[in-house]
């Protein structure tokens, strides 16, 4: 059985959690304190990732970090129906790619308020949620357009991709780094319909979707 | 700086009217004021105060169910339209106040927009000089400015800089009708364009003190005649055009300092609400003004009442019900009678009730049925409820006796909404007064009809149904009594628990021995009074200034009930159940009396 090391509140591992989840994995948890107790700084994690980060997953004899990676690794190992990571189509691919990597801008923004506001960073929570604003600008805009094309995510086709996993959790979670979604009425129906999703689950934070119709 | 007491009583967009998909809960501000916006299956729309009335958590962030809007945080749920609390899931037993009821504002459909606001008065913006018969909402841009510094920067947007786009024939003149009104005319219609210029109607929605959302329509272009590659292109362009104006101006204005925020006055409980309705002489209060809106034939002998508010205005709208409630009709006869509501979850327009004519009728019946007609008014009272639902029950059985199925019904609809599992049972003498068949085979609980049978096989019917009580499961019963003594009896017998086990009967089947005389104290009051043979406690109470509510006044509806502090009442009513009533710590005042002496009561 795979092992995820794994922290309840980190919206990194959560997408991972959620992915799990929703493809039906069984897999084992493994508890690292990241705060107080900075667990993913000492000696016995940094022989798992030498880079000190959250989530890291198992599988067999593979030991991979970064949560878009471990996303790619489960979604191509075991989807299947290749929907949720569509290795046939290079430009779907591409996409998928480009908004992992517009994920990892969210998380280095919004997640930075939140870790300023929530576990006491030193970091420049105004620059971040500045940041924030920019890029969910940027995602409701795309999703409004996406919308008018009936498509319901992020990447044009007819099923959520890990790029919709990748960019969710930090998003949801925006409002406990004092990041407002008010504003961005396209990524808040866009979060519906994600928890809506079969198999979707819920961290400290991200409440449940009632049925839709 | 914009005259915010004069926008107070304008009417704004909050919304696009495609931003309010089915289920979703739209987060809204005007005027530095949060809203909960959101659409019901009946295509309502609700405008709401953002904070549930318990814990002050937002509701937008709740779950619209379709009928109902539930707080995420206690389960607290509120109805479409009414926004009356309808269950408290920690109080499963009770019905909610009717002063838990939130802060609602008017919402209205126009434009491709929800346009709502804090006292709205007069019309909405008029577009005498534009084709409005074909609308298309652009994406709405917020921008972090107010919204006196948007409109220069957004007509010079408009006027001065699209020669830059590359098309240089598209001009436009603009209109400012009012302060948050922009009106765009293309002066150049040449149709040999690369895109469509329609004219644009721009209004500008006061957020807060430091934010502004611009929402535009395109004006008199038909969606279904434009090639829908154009129709996004033009929709992009616009997008681009008005974020281009929010980033300059945000850009200008970075260094300067950001106002104070708004603060909305969040109104109280109205007096209205938080006063108790006035009791009549009689002791039944006839505070709702209805008119019988349609009357249908559901069976040779039932009928259904449909009762509308006597205008669209809020202050008309009919108090929330709940499952369970009922409400006293007063008849053109001079009577008042009791009929359970069957409203659904979200049918908060109307009331409707189904009545069964029974001959020799007492007059209620008979009025309703043969005298009522389609257009005239009646008053009755708010709904009141004293046969509450659970809805924590891990199965619910409904057992119906013919019209007893009014309650029942409601509550079938209730939990199939909240898809919690249930087994409804209907007994009947005959086929034909079968009701709302169609419905109940299409809802998620079972539907069992037992048509004709004697009072023996009944009993063994109902041992039958009632055979295994499982822990966490409850009974309702409604029916005629010798009905609902058999499924009481039957259900103590088979061990079913006192509290899992909930009856209402229609009229109280006990002859009535007013034949004692006795003393009450009035604990609040500090009054003793006399109850003499022949009257009851209820009327004394009156004769001195003590006001109860009451609605049956036969000891069947449980609300003229009083808590006994001491003394041992001698019930004499149908409403409490075996073990209540050995505990004797509360009565009826319409028919209960005193096996001592004396009774305190808390009053």
């Amino acid at each position: 059985m795979m092992t995820l090391y794994d922290y309840e509140l980190s919206g990194n591992c959560y997408k991972i959690r959620l992915l799990l989840n929703i493809l039906g994995i069984q897999y084992r948890k493994q508890s690292i304190e990241f705060y107080p107790a900075a667990e993913h700084r000492k000696e016995e994690f940094l022989a798992i990732n030498p880079l000190g980060e959250l989530p890291v997953l198992q599988d067999g004899d593979l030991t991979l970090r970064d949560s878009q990676a471990i996303l790619v690794y489960l979604a191509s190992e075991y989807d299947t129906a290749g929907n949720w990571y569509p290795l046939l189509n290079p430009r779907t691919l591409a996409e998928v790619t480009q908004w992992l990597c517009f994920a990892n801008a969210i998380t280095a923004s919004a997640s930075g308020a939140r870790l300023v506001d929530g576990f006491f960073y030193n970091l420049d929570g105004d620059a971040c949620r500045a940041d924030a604003h920019r890029l969910f600008r940027i995602l409701d805009e795309h999703l409004w357009f996406q919308e008018r094309e009936r498509q319901d995510w992020i990447v044009t086709g007819t099923a959520p991709t890990i790029a919709d996993i990748a960019c969710f959790p930090y998003v949801i979670l925006s409002e406990e780094g004092g990041i407002s979604r008010m504003d961005y009425p396209a990524i808040r129906r866009w979060t519906d319909r994600i928890k809506r999703i079969p198999g979707f689950t819920v961290m400290p934070g991200v409440f449940p979707a009632g049925p839709g119709v | 700086m914009i005259d915010l007491e004069a926008a107070r009583y304008l009417w704004h967009p909050i919304a696009a009217s495609s931003d309010l998909v089915p289920r979703h809960v739209f987060h809204a501000q005007i005027l530095g004021r949060e809203m909960a916006l959101w659409r019901a299956d009946d295509d309502n729309v609700n405008a709401w105060e953002n904070r549930c009335l318990h814990r002050g958590v937002r509701l937008s962030i709740g779950i619209n169910d379709g009928t109902e809007l539930l707080c995420q945080y206690h389960g607290w749920r509120y109805a479409n339209r009414t926004a009356g609390c309808t269950y408290i899931p920690a109080h499963p037993a009770d019905a909610p106040a009717r002063t838990i009821c939130n802060n609602t504002y008017p919402a209205v459909e126009h434009y491709g927009l929800i346009w709502s606001g804090d006292s709205p008065e007069g019309p909405l913006p008029l577009l005498s000089t534009v084709d409005t018969s074909f609308v298309t909402p652009l994406r709405a841009v917020t921008i972090n400015a107010a919204s006196q510094q948007i409109l220069l920067p957004l007509i010079q947007g408009y006027t001065l800089q699209l020669s830059d786009t590359g098309d240089g024939s598209l001009r436009y003149g603009a209109d400012t009708p009012d302060a948050f009104t922009i009106i765009l005319r293309a002066t150049d219609t040449s149709s040999d364009r690369a895109i469509p210029a329609p004219d644009i109607a721009f209004f500008l929605q006061p957020v807060d003190a430091a934010r502004t959302t611009i929402r535009g329509i395109l004006c008199g272009m038909d969606e279904h005649n434009t090639d829908p590659q154009a129709l996004n292109d033009l929709l992009r362009f616009h997008n681009r055009l008005l974020c281009n104006i929010r980033d300059r101006l945000e850009k200008a204005m970075a260094d300067e300092p950001a106002p104070t925020p708004w603060i909305p006055i969040i109104p109280t409980v109205s007096e209205n609400q938080a006063s108790m309705p006035a009791i009549n002489e009689d002791g039944r209060s006839a505070s709702l003004r209805v008119r019988v809106a349609s009357i249908e034939s559901l069976s040779p002998s039932v009928k259904s009442f449909r009762f509308e508010p006597l205008s669209d205005l809020p202050e008309a709208q009919l108090p929330a019900s709940q499952p369970g409630a009922h409400i006293d009709v007063h008849l053109p006869n001079g009577l008042v009678r009791q009929y359970s509501l069957i409203n659904g979850p979200g049918q908060t327009d109307h009331y409707a009730i189904a009545v069964k004519l029974s001959l020799p009728s007492t007059g209620g019946s008979q009025a309703l049925h043969e005298h009522l007609r389609e257009g005239d008014l009646l008053a009755t009272s708010a709904p009141r409820n004293n046969f509450t639902l659970r809805r924590d029950a891990e199965h619910t059985h409904l057992v119906a006796g013919g019209i007893g199925l009014t309650p029942l019904l409601a509550m079938a609809r209730a939990l199939h909404h909240m898809g919690r599992p249930y087994t409804l049972h209907h007994f009947v003498s005959q086929e034909s007064e079968l009701f709302f068949q169609d419905e109940l085979q299409t809802l998620s609980g079972s539907y069992h009809a037992h048509i004709g049978l004697n009072p023996s096989q009944t009993a063994v019917r109902l041992a039958d149904i009632l055979a295994s009580p499982a822990e966490h499961q409850h009974l309702y019963l409604c029916g005629p009594a010798p009905m609902l003594q058999c499924a009481r009896t039957t259900a103590a017998d088979l061990n079913w628990q006192d509290h899992t086990v909930h009856f209402e009967y229609f009229a109280n089947p006990e002859e009535r021995d007013d034949s004692s005389s006795f003393d009450v104290d009035l604990a609040r009051s500090g009054l003793t009074l006399n109850v003499p043979a022949g009257q009851s406690l209820l009327a004394v109470l009156r004769e001195h200034g003590v006001t109860l509510p009451s609605s049956c006044e036969q000891g069947a509806c449980g609300t003229c009930r009083v808590a006994v502090l001491q003394g041992t009442p001698d019930h004499q009513d149908v409403y409490l159940s075996d073990a209540e009533k050995a505990r004797g710590d509360c009565l009826m005042s319409c028919v209960s009396r005193a096996r001592s002496n004396k009774l305190t009561l808390d009053l």
